[in-house]
């Protein structure tokens, strides 16, 4: 299976055959989009579960400041 | 029947059943983009024409042929939205727009390197399926746009489904824009049994590892967009509450 890699050198695997600024421009373009669209999300469900947690202490609170008198 | 369109439509159902099928969903993805990517990269030999920038279009055909898949997810979204008033179709369709511009602006971008070395150009103005495309693009930052101007969720809702309905009509343009007017950008290749080409049996099971894995991301990463949805809007509701409790 290595035998099938097409570059016999690091250097030569950056190179892309002369078009290493094209090529790898694509896959940072790429990653960065899929990196972004995963956590994105992932950050704003936690941001959501805080605030609704936040909210569900503030109202139990205030349930329970009716009640007493 | 219906009891199982009701119960898709159900926002609960849906947030339930995505927690037990995400994880599986998501190795999945993660997988098949690793061995894309390593395939693609390391492994894919250099076209006789192209050399190694077949490299860039893996990723190109992968993210701009699911980028085709938002308007008639939207329209679908809209038309449920607009019949049966199903709170679920519109909330995937409030997400699915932002998700699809990014789909497209990398589509372009991606696009645009590889010819600005194979094509001698970064953009030409007279070539449909490049024109269409970024249409497609302001088309869905409309949309975007759209849903925060009004602030009636209910009519917001009712005008981007529309709006997807109407912007379907783009996608028909986009994909047969190659056939209708031959410009720069190339029809689709058929697959050719040579290995040393653009199009080779090589390239296109890269690429069919590519798509597998955009469409995957797509889908995953729009889950997980509506399920935020759904934990806002149900945030009322014993089961939300439920779950805000234990996590």
């Amino acid at each position: 299976m290595l035998e099938a890699i097409q570059f016999s050198s690091l250097r030569e695997f950056f190179e892309m055959g002369g078009y290493a600024f094209n090529v790898w421009s694509v896959y940072a373009i790429f990653s960065i989009f899929v990196l972004v669209n995963m956590l994105l999300p992932i950050l704003r469900k936690e941001k959501i579960i805080k605030e609704l947690k936040r909210r569900a202490s503030f109202e139990k609170a205030e349930t329970n400041s009716v009640r007493e008198p | 029947m219906w009891m199982w369109f009701a119960k898709l439509g159900s926002p609960r159902w849906f947030y339930e059943i995505s927690t037990k099928w995400l994880p599986w969903l998501a190795s999945a993805m993660c997988i098949l983009m690793i061995v894309g990517i390593v395939w693609a990269l390391l492994f894919l030999p250099p076209d006789y024409q192209q050399s190694f920038t077949t490299r860039i279009l893996v990723i190109h055909v992968a993210v701009a042929g699911t980028s085709l898949a938002f308007f008639p997810l939207m329209a679908v979204a809209g038309t449920i939205t607009l019949v049966w008033k199903m709170k679920l179709a519109d909330m995937v369709a409030k997400h699915a727009a932002p998700l699809g511009a990014w789909f497209s602006f990398v589509t372009l971008a991606t696009g645009s390197l590889w010819g600005s070395v194979m094509w001698g150009t970064w953009w030409e103005w007279t070539d449909a399926r490049l024109v269409s495309m970024l249409f497609q693009f302001f088309l869905l930052l409309s949309v975007v746009a759209l849903r925060s101007a009004i602030e009636d969720p209910d009519k917001s809702a009712k005008a981007c489904a529309l709006l997807s309905i109407v912007g379907c009509i783009n996608v028909v343009i986009i994909k047969y824009s190659v056939e209708w007017w031959n410009v720069l950008h190339q029809p689709s290749s058929p697959l050719s049994t040579s290995n040393g080409s653009a199009n080779g049996p090589e390239f296109w099971m890269a690429t069919g590892v590519m798509i597998l894995a955009v469409y995957l991301f797509f889908i995953v990463s729009l889950t997980l967009a509506t399920r935020n949805e759904i934990l806002q809007r149900e945030r009322r509701s014993q089961w939300v509450q439920e779950i805000v409790r234990t996590s």
